[in-house]
């Protein structure tokens, strides 16, 4: 008798932000469903295309094409780009030339490398 | 007297995870009769009316209906069917008027496209006459007091043709003379063939009323009789097994000196008007009145949660303030509020969190830590005293009774050590047995020294556990009355004074 | 104390005294209540096929680092969630504050630093940076709490609001003293050590400081959410406001706190931020939010509010990055991820729901 009296028996109600939502558990399992679809079918339809566009920005010097790497792969320098009245002076990661992509980076992101011209004086 | 069989309900089992709520429950209600379902909190009425409106899905059994089996997916259908509840928590637009809560969802339209206004007005109109309910259908709900409110539920019904109409509780919240109307309401509808199922707690109302009672236990059927050939005290014994001879416990307290006084309380956002009254040590002290009358307010300007305009208040001839809760609890107040489930109990909450939370300062160590020993400690030794029906302290309060509810917030409030207890509808959707064990803690109360208010309802429970009563009228006092040697009348005169 | 062992013993017979309709569904709710889980363990599956290099201890090490640079958000974003509530302006916060603790300690000597004026950088100013900006966001947060508190406004709207205030704040930053909306790099070698130094290596990936304060900080919440007033007024607030204010809580302080701290949390995550990713720019921290709103959902963090707990947010941030690590190892693209992001959250609301939706 004591069990019965103390569960379970005043059904929990809808709370908080939830106060207002009347949805069957039916409709919630398809919306389940359809998320858990959505997001595989997404990640399938992307795997076709996948990895990271490496961009090299010759910055008027003659044009690199982008390559397209996996996740962790070193970047295999392409030919170096040429300016007249310039010498190429390597690839870096931002715009000012302050850091120069070295040895051990591994693409882990969309990436834009920008070329550092030297003036032949 | 052979009458044809409405609605039967056979051998109804619904379980939840770990309980059973129904067990092979039958139900017959005849045309043109009334029949009450009783049992106390958690005995399966409600769950059994949940299955007939399909908001729960049963195991087993088979509901009949003009003996063709019906299985109703919602109450919407059930409606559609002329099978209509009255609730017992109204579910209505209340921003709209009262015809476009009758007629929702099915407005008589013009040209399948325009809502028919008029035809909407003089279709409420005729029901209304029909039941001689006085309302203007134009109004907007929420401006309606909730017996109103309860009658426009009732046209509803009336306007589906239903023929069986089911009321859960539908007087918990009106006053003795709104009750009347409600049950001149009733009677029509038993004398037009409607078969009646009529939920209730409240004894008196069910010898009045119904032609049958059933009477269901722990989820199971224990009888059906007619009522008049049950007393009072057969159908308490049906209810809890039980022989239950006496209603209140032996009063023992001796009011002492002046505690508490209350000067002049005007209330900013209410009607209160001018509340004055005091209350002794070891006193238990009624309020008594209709609805909004104004009690409710009274325990909560006193509280803080409610902003008075003007008024003082004395605690042992010093003034205090009392400007919230936090203060009031310092000043050694308690107030245990009308509605427990959305001013009372933290329902997601396990029993310990809603046991501590409003004395946590008792289990602070090193100026921010909160002990968990002390706090377990604390939690077992007021479900012990209270004798509160719990599985763990890990429980989560949802999952109690009303009554087991009603015993965990008051001893949240005895933990913070009170002086003067507001105890406002204290045994509001309590089953008989608990609400003996809470009369008689009002009583250890008292005789402990401590100041008792209660607001009240109920007019025997005033009568049998207070010792005064301040009667409360359209937001003033009323008058004061000894309880001892007070009636019911006098009472229900005061409280009409000032309406 | 029940047994364990007994009790999968008594659920197994439980489970054979079901019917075949039963059963199936016993597995269909086992399957759906889980379903992130499943997900989790299929991308894992598959990009360990895939990629193979998934599968190794520095992949690990990355995975421990990347939890512990996104958990004091959802931490703090927690609390927000227990009161019923949300916070739309952690990210743009962190934003803020990594832009700030980027400026304060950068470099001396750099030609295009900042604020030139300010002195070379030393342990204490770290440290007061540090403050700094946690008091920054404290702000921040204190103003969302405020206003949330005050009005009974929608936290959606509310931090709204402020998530739109600080982007204001923080493109006006990033123009300060001609710097023309150029991202902020250079920081202090000092400050790098400090967040980036080496704690130990994982194969060949260094476990950074951070990791170590992630779990200071971890500590420092469990403790805070379930040994202090401040902590169980919190819960009752979210679990019932009215309740709350009758049983004696301050209930406007605790709104106004439990924001305020979530502020702070974002200062912090925005001083981890600010050298963590190499350079700041005007758009770092944008849509943070999301991350961490999904992840203390799909660690229980119930928007019926009132329920939650820290072992729930660490292990919802742990999901959400795994299925993170595994779809940037696959190589997904950007727009991918954002539909997969958007997918993950409405998925965790459905299954946060269907815990609480009553049984028919």
């Amino acid at each position: 008798m004591e069990e019965n009296r103390t569960q379970g028996q005043e059904v929990p109600k809808f709370r908080g932000l939830y106060r207002y939502v009347h949805i069957s558990v039916k409709a919630l399992d398809a919306i389940i469903i359809a998320c858990v679809a959505v997001i595989i079918l997404v990640t399938l339809f992307s795997l076709r295309d996948a990895g990271y566009r490496v961009t090299f920005d010759s910055r008027g010097g003659t044009d690199v094409a982008a390559e397209k790497y996996q996740y962790g792969d070193h970047i295999q320098l392409p030919e170096p780009p040429t300016r007249e009245g310039y010498t190429f002076g390597g690839w870096y990661l931002d715009t000012a030339c302050n850091e120069p992509l070295t040895e051990a980076h591994t693409v882990g992101a969309e990436l834009t490398l920008y070329a550092k011209w030297i003036p032949t004086s | 007297m052979e009458q044809d069989v409405l609605l039967r309900m056979v051998d109804i089992s619904k379980s939840f995870p770990g309980v059973k709520a129904l067990d092979k429950v039958s139900l017959e209600v005849k045309k043109g009769t009334v029949h009450a379902l009783m049992g106390e909190n958690g005995a399966g009425k409600s769950t059994l009316m949940k299955c007939l409106f399909g908001i729960y899905s049963k195991d087993e059994g088979h509901i009949y209906l003009n003996g063709k089996e019906i299985n109703f997916k919602s109450s919407r259908e059930a409606l559609d069917n002329g099978v209509a509840m009255v609730h017992q928590e109204l579910n209505q637009a209340l921003k709209r008027n009262v015809m476009d809560n009758i007629w929702l969802g099915r407005y008589p339209k013009i040209g399948g496209i325009a809502v028919n206004e008029k035809k909407m007005y003089d279709d409420t109109m005729a029901v209304f006459r029909e039941l001689g309910i006085d309302v203007d259908p134009k109004r907007i709900m929420s401006t309606m007091p909730v017996s109103q409110r309860q009658m426009v539920e009732i046209a509803k019904a009336v306007s589906y043709n239903s023929k069986v109409i089911v009321f859960d509780e539908p007087t918990s919240s009106l006053t003795e003379e709104e009750v009347e109307h409600l049950f001149q309401i009733i009677n029509m509808l038993r004398d037009r063939g409607v078969g009646i199922i009529y939920i209730s707690h409240k004894m008196a109302e069910i010898k009045r009323i119904s032609d049958y009672i059933t009477v269901m236990r722990d989820g199971q059927w224990i009888a059906t009789e007619p009522a008049d050939k049950l007393e009072m005290s057969d159908i308490i014994r049906l209810m809890v097994g039980r022989e239950l001879t006496n209603q209140y416990p032996p009063k023992t307290n001796k009011p002492g000196e002046v505690y508490l006084e209350v000067k002049h309380l005007s209330g900013t956002y209410n009607q209160l008007q001018d509340v004055s009254f005091c209350a002794r040590r070891g006193e238990v002290l009624g309020l008594a009145g209709l609805d909004s009358s104004g009690r409710t307010e009274t325990l909560e300007s006193i509280f803080g949660i409610r902003t008075r305009k003007s008024g003082k208040i004395y605690l042992d001839g010093r003034e205090i303030r009392n400007h919230s809760a936090g203060e009031s609890i310092k000043n050694g107040f308690a107030l245990l509020t009308e509605e427990r489930r959305s001013t009372g109990i933290f329902s997601i909450l396990n029993i310990r969190d809603n046991t501590v939370i409003s004395s946590l300062k008792r289990h602070k160590k090193f100026g921010v830590y909160l002990s968990e020993k002390s706090q377990r400690e604390d939690t077992q030794r007021y479900i012990d005293a209270m004798h509160t029906k719990t599985p763990s302290q890990e429980t989560k309060i949802r999952s109690l009774s009303g009554g087991n509810q009603q015993k965990v917030i008051i001893g949240r409030w005895l933990l913070t050590e009170p002086d003067v207890l507001l105890l406002d509808e204290p045994t509001r959707g309590i089953d008989v047995g608990a609400k003996y064990e809470i009369y008689q803690l009002i009583l250890d109360l008292a005789n402990q020294g401590k100041t008792v208010i209660m607001v009240s309802s109920e007019m025997p429970e005033l009568l049998g556990v207070c010792d005064r009563i301040v009667v409360m009228s359209g937001g003033r006092v009323a008058g004061e009355v000894d309880a001892r040697n007070t009636t019911q009348e006098e009472i229900m005169t005061l409280a009409a004074k000032y309406v | 104390m029940i047994n364990p062992v007994k009790n999968i013993q008594r659920s197994a017979q439980e489970y054979k005294l079901l019917d075949a309709k039963d059963k199936k569904r016993y597995w269909m709710d086992g399957i759906l209540n889980n379903a992130l889980y499943i997900l989790m363990a299929i991308f894992v599956i598959c990009t360990a096929i895939l990629r193979p290099r998934f599968l190794t201890l520095d992949s690990l090490g990355n995975l421990i680092s990347q939890v512990a640079a996104y958990l004091p958000l959802a931490l703090g974003i927690g609390g927000c969630i227990v009161l019923t509530g949300t916070d739309l302006s952690a990210g743009r916060v962190t934003g803020l504050t990594a832009a700030i603790s980027a400026v304060l300690l950068q470099e001396s000597g750099l030609s295009n630093k900042m604020f030139n004026s300010l002195p070379a950088v030393n342990p204490g100013m770290i440290f007061l940076a540090l403050l700094a900006v946690a008091a920054i966001g404290a702000l921040i947060g204190m103003v969302n709490g405020f206003f949330v508190a005050k009005f009974s406004l929608h936290p959606f709207i509310v931090t709204l609001a402020t998530q739109l205030l600080t982007t204001g704040v923080i493109l006006w930053f990033f123009d300060l003293n001609g710097n023309n909306g150029q991202p902020i790099s250079g920081q202090d070698q000092m400050y790098k050590d400090f967040v980036g130094g080496e704690l130990f290596r994982m194969g060949r990936t260094p476990i950074p400081m951070y990791v170590l304060y992630a779990i200071l900080l971890t500590a420092l919440m469990w403790f805070i959410w379930n040994k202090t007033t401040f902590g169980k007024n919190m819960f009752a607030v979210g679990s019932n406001t009215e309740a709350a204010r009758v049983s004696g809580v301050n209930v406007f302080w605790t709104i106004v706190l439990v924001h305020t701290l979530a502020g702070a949390m974002y200062g912090y995550a925005g001083f981890i931020d600010g050298v963590r990713a190499g350079s700041v720019s005007s758009v770092s921290g944008m849509n943070a939010e999301c991350d961490a709103i999904a992840a203390c959902v799909i660690g229980g963090v119930s928007f019926v509010g009132g329920t939650g707990k820290i072992s729930g947010i660490v292990l919802g941030v742990l999901i959400l990055r795994i299925i993170f690590v595994a779809l940037t190892m696959l190589g997904v693209s950007p727009a991918a991820l954002y539909i997969i992001k958007g997918a993950i959250i409405l998925c965790a609301c459905s299954l946060d729901m269907r815990k609480y939706l009553v049984k028919k």
